[in-house]
């Protein structure tokens, strides 16, 4: 490049350029986000304020009826005593499905993080979030398969001891609990997983040559640094499960009463949507509860959920 | 240790696919009982074909999809550029408020839904139905796009506008094509969550206009039949394919973590 | 023309004042440098030249050109970043053709202006690689060459040197020394390394917490500085603090120091800045020549670094000092031997503190 006259290239500006920026910034922003949190705010938070509107009401608002308004639904644990057995079982099934996801899901995220390397837990990681992202309704149906009577449990019993009775348990309590357990370890595995791998080997290696023996270096140490994952995970299943119906009715059948379906109850069948909102609402507060007990953890363990 | 931890890892492979294996082979069994010996059969997907309400369950599923994926990427993208991109308060307070629909639980927002649309008129059916997929997936669209944008560096931008790019031409000429591979990627996995989406549209079909999954659920409330597994084994390996897509192109932040 | 002229220009961010009042201008043609430890507002005045960052006061005038309310895209600059930004998606010649059309250059003239500016560089035919494909070094030219095709009045580097290892940072301070004097190009260089800041700039500008602490050629800078901090930023320094007395600086035990320049009034303290390299070490109780200051002192610590050797001394009166003196012969003085030191009072400095 030869040394031009420099003067000749300044007054050359870029084109398209002009001292007025165009569109004021605020503006911008604006009209990026309005169509978002439009749809957000009408899809979702009216939707919710309206339902708690009716959750106080008397009666669902159909024809000319007035609209009366009372606390009735909300003392519905008091008057409808049955309400809080079914509470209690909700409770009880959350907490064993996120029990079992913790457990079974902190070992595959530890097995992973230890003694997988590169493609294969990456290819190991793929497989098990896959089903995941799949139709949840699809696998309790699989789930069906294997648990009915007469399903794959019983052949492979048969097949090994022939003339041996059912083990089939579908329509148990149990079965709900497997059914969800497989629907929620996956994403237990991933915040565990996630938690776990950015311990530094040294972290562990320091400790083994201290003298600590695995089950120390396992409940010192390994638990208490993927603790955030845990937490969070837990968290991120319990919620779900607590709200879940479609995995009760399929899996307990009439075992399967939850608060669930006793609120899905409220709007299809017995067409008490007044009802339905305040079970709904007191479901949402307890959810709220739980989120803010654990919003610390949640926004540090809760990375990439993608 | 390192064996035993494989073989952990196996039998969690093997406890999560076994299911799954076992619902499609079925419905490639003859008996409609479901029982055994196996033998082989497609007669199941043949009756399928005729079985008209899970066919156009299966459409409006689709349709569905397709316009949700699309939508909620257009909208989420342009929210996650602002949140990306342009510096104003309350950040913070709007990426909480992109939470709800993923974190309450869907039996909630879903009654809410119908409640809200049954009081103001909208009603339930397909246009409800897309409302409610397409809000949704937005949170998805911005988790997958924003991460994507965490890869892209600012300076890029700043260095496109010392080259004399207005801010608008420096996004479009170098944030975009980056980001491309992140905005395929949030319309594929809203395309599977719509897809997938149960408990929503449950509350918002109507006998008229129903999607898949709420379809198969009546199914299976009157009773197993193998034409149930038929359909599942389709409506899964779909809604598979589009996630092994994503996995492939967009690279999740968490996932292709090396050690 | 393409000077740079900055008046007044001020910066805060929240409740922390970043630049204060910087005023300063930058000829035509010439090489400086912004040194400065990280904080010091260096990259912030640099940006603020650019047009990223509008200062909250004051002026920036490229050309004689006022472009304070001139955003970036408008300004005709050349930057270079520190981590390159090159656009990984293009390749080098699309990178390198950026502002070109940007400018309305297209085509075959776009494309003869991009080899000419690749073969300044020293990359020849490189255009149809891809930004990953190429070394640290060699990325860094390509962002050269784009910021300078375009013909910027002014080349603004923020530490683009700092993601090289040593030897490949040393034959990049030889090429951009080349190519500046090439093409004339006004240029502004941001860096903490001091080293570099000596050898490729015409003039050093030394930022201390949002102000210009000294500005001038590097010899200027390095011999004559301002402040103590100018004199502990840039190389090392003894510093000695004493009363002025009649023709120098009494220290605490008496000694008179004489020191290059005038001094205020008597009575008054006074800081004293000399450079390590520019004292010697004679034998305990020896005079030096008439005219040298002197200073009795003990060794305490020696460090052998092979060429050159590093002495750590202490005063009587507890004053610790260093030397750096040449390992002209071998021999080296033992910890805990008195000497005394000899310095010029040319290479005495009062300084501010």
């Amino acid at each position: 490049m030869q040394p031009e006259a420099v003067s000749a290239s300044t007054t050359r500006g870029p084109e398209g350029s002009r001292a007025r920026p165009g569109i004021p910034g605020w503006l911008a922003t604006l009209v990026l986000l309005l169509p978002t949190y439009g749809w957000l705010f009408i899809a979702v938070l009216l939707p919710l304020c309206t339902m708690f509107v009716f959750s106080f009401m008397n009666a669902t608002p159909m024809g000319k009826a007035p609209i009366v308004f009372t606390l009735r639904q909300y003392q519905v644990f008091s008057t409808q005593p049955y309400l809080l057995g079914i509470a209690w079982t909700s409770l009880l099934m959350g907490f064993w499905t996120t029990f079992a996801c913790a457990v079974l899901g902190f070992f595959a995220a530890l097995a992973l993080a230890r003694a997988t390397i590169g493609r294969t837990r990456e290819t190991l990681l793929i497989l098990i979030l896959l089903p995941f992202w799949t139709n949840g309704l699809v696998r309790i149906f699989s789930w069906t398969m294997v648990l009915r009577e007469g399903g794959f449990l019983d052949d492979v019993l048969h097949w090994v001891w022939p003339g041996a009775g059912s083990i089939g348990f579908l329509y148990t309590r149990s079965a709900i609990v497997v059914g969800l357990v497989h629907g929620y370890l996956p994403y237990m595995i991933l915040t565990c997983y996630i938690a776990l791998v950015t311990i530094d080997d040294a972290i562990i290696e320091a400790a083994a040559s201290l003298g600590a023996r695995w089950w120390t270096i396992l409940f010192r140490i390994l638990i208490p640094m993927a603790a955030p994952g845990l937490i969070s995970g837990a968290v991120l299943t319990f919620v779900p499960v607590l709200g879940s119906f479609m995995e009760p009715r399929i899996l307990g059948g009439r075992v399967g009463v939850t608060m669930g379906t006793v609120i899905e109850d409220q709007f299809t069948q017995a067409f008490n949507w007044p009802l339905g909102a305040a079970l709904s609402f007191t479901m949402l507060a307890v959810v709220l509860a739980i989120f803010a007990t654990f919003s610390g953890v949640l926004r540090r363990g809760s990375g990439a959920v993608a | 240790m390192i064996g035993l931890a494989r073989f952990y890892l196996a039998a969690i492979l093997v406890f999560l696919y076994l299911p799954i294996v076992v619902m499609m082979a079925m419905g490639f069994n003859e008996s409609s009982l479901y029982e055994l010996p196996f033998h082989f059969s497609t007669k199941w997907y043949v009756a399928l074909a005729g079985n008209d309400q899970l066919i156009s369950a299966g459409i409006n599923s689709i349709v569905i999809a397709v316009i949700t994926a699309v939508v909620s990427t257009i909208l989420g993208t342009m929210a996650s550029v602002a949140l990306a991109r342009r510096t104003f308060k309350g950040k913070t307070l709007l990426q909480l408020m992109l939470l709800p629909p993923i974190a309450i639980p869907w039996l909630i927002t879903g009654t809410a839904m119908l409640v809200f649309f049954f009081w103001t008129g909208i009603g339930r059916g397909m246009h409800a139905l897309l409302i409610g997929h397409v809000a949704l997936a937005i949170p998805y669209v911005v988790l997958v796009v924003g991460t994507g944008f965490q890869t892209i560096r600012a300076d890029l931008e700043e260095a496109a506008m010392s080259l004399g790019s207005t801010p608008i031409h420096a996004f479009f000429s170098v944030t975009l094509p980056l980001l491309a591979p992140s905005i395929l990627g949030a319309a594929l996995f809203a395309f599977a969550v719509s897809l997938d989406q149960f408990v929503i549209s449950y509350f918002l079909a109507t006998p008229g206009f129903t999607t898949l999954p709420v379809q198969i659920y009546s199914a299976i409330r009157k009773g197993f039949t193998p034409e149930i597994n038929a359909i599942s084994t389709i409506l899964l390996i779909g809604s598979m394919a589009a996630i092994l897509v994503f996995a492939i192109f967009a690279r999740p932040g968490g996932v292709s973590d090396k050690r | 023309m393409t000077n740079v002229e900055v008046s007044s220009v001020a910066k805060t961010y929240g409740r922390t004042p970043v630049l204060a009042d910087i005023s300063t201008d930058f000829t035509e043609g010439s090489f400086t440098s912004l040194l400065g430890p990280s904080g010091s507002g260096k990259t912030t005045l640099l940006r603020i030249i650019a047009g990223f960052i509008t200062p909250d006061s004051g002026k920036v005038a490229i050309g004689g050109q006022d472009v304070t309310e001139t955003p970036v895209w408008a300004r005709n600059i050349g930057m270079v970043f520190q981590s390159y930004a090159l656009f990984p998606h293009m390749t080098v010649a699309e990178n390198v053709a950026f502002g070109l059309a940007r400018r309305g250059i297209r085509g075959a003239e776009a494309r003869q202006q991009v080899d000419r500016a690749l073969e300044m560089v020293r990359l020849p035919g490189f255009g149809d690689r891809k930004p990953k494909q190429l070394s640290g070094g060699q990325q860094q030219r390509v962002a050269l060459a784009r910021a300078m095709v375009i013909k910027p009045s002014v080349l603004l580097l923020d530490e683009p040197l700092s993601a090289l290892d040593r030897r490949l940072r040393q034959e990049m301070q030889v090429e951009l020394l080349r190519i500046q004097r090439e093409t004339g190009l006004t240029t502004i260089f941001v860096t903490h390394d001091q080293e570099e800041a000596l050898t490729l700039s015409d003039k050093v500008a030394i930022l201390d917490r949002g102000r210009i602490v000294q500005i001038g050629a590097p010899a200027e800078v390095y011999e004559r500085p301002k402040t103590r901090f100018a004199a502990q930023f840039l190389g090392d320094s003894n510093f000695l603090n004493g009363t002025i007395a009649n023709g120098g600086v009494r220290l605490a035990d008496g000694t008179l120091v004489r020191c290059h320049g005038p001094l205020s009034s008597t009575g008054n303290s006074a800081t004293l800045a000399v450079r390590p390299e520019k004292m010697s070490i004679l034998p305990a109780g020896t005079s030096p020549e008439a005219g040298l200051n002197a200073l009795a002192a003990r060794i305490e610590t020696v460090i052998y670094a092979g060429p050159a050797l590093t002495y750590v001394l202490v005063t009587p009166d507890g004053t610790s000092l260093k030397l750096f003196a040449q390992n002209r012969d071998g021999t080296v003085l033992a910890s805990g031997t008195d000497v005394t030191l000899a310095w010029s009072p040319d290479h005495t400095i009062a300084v501010e503190d």
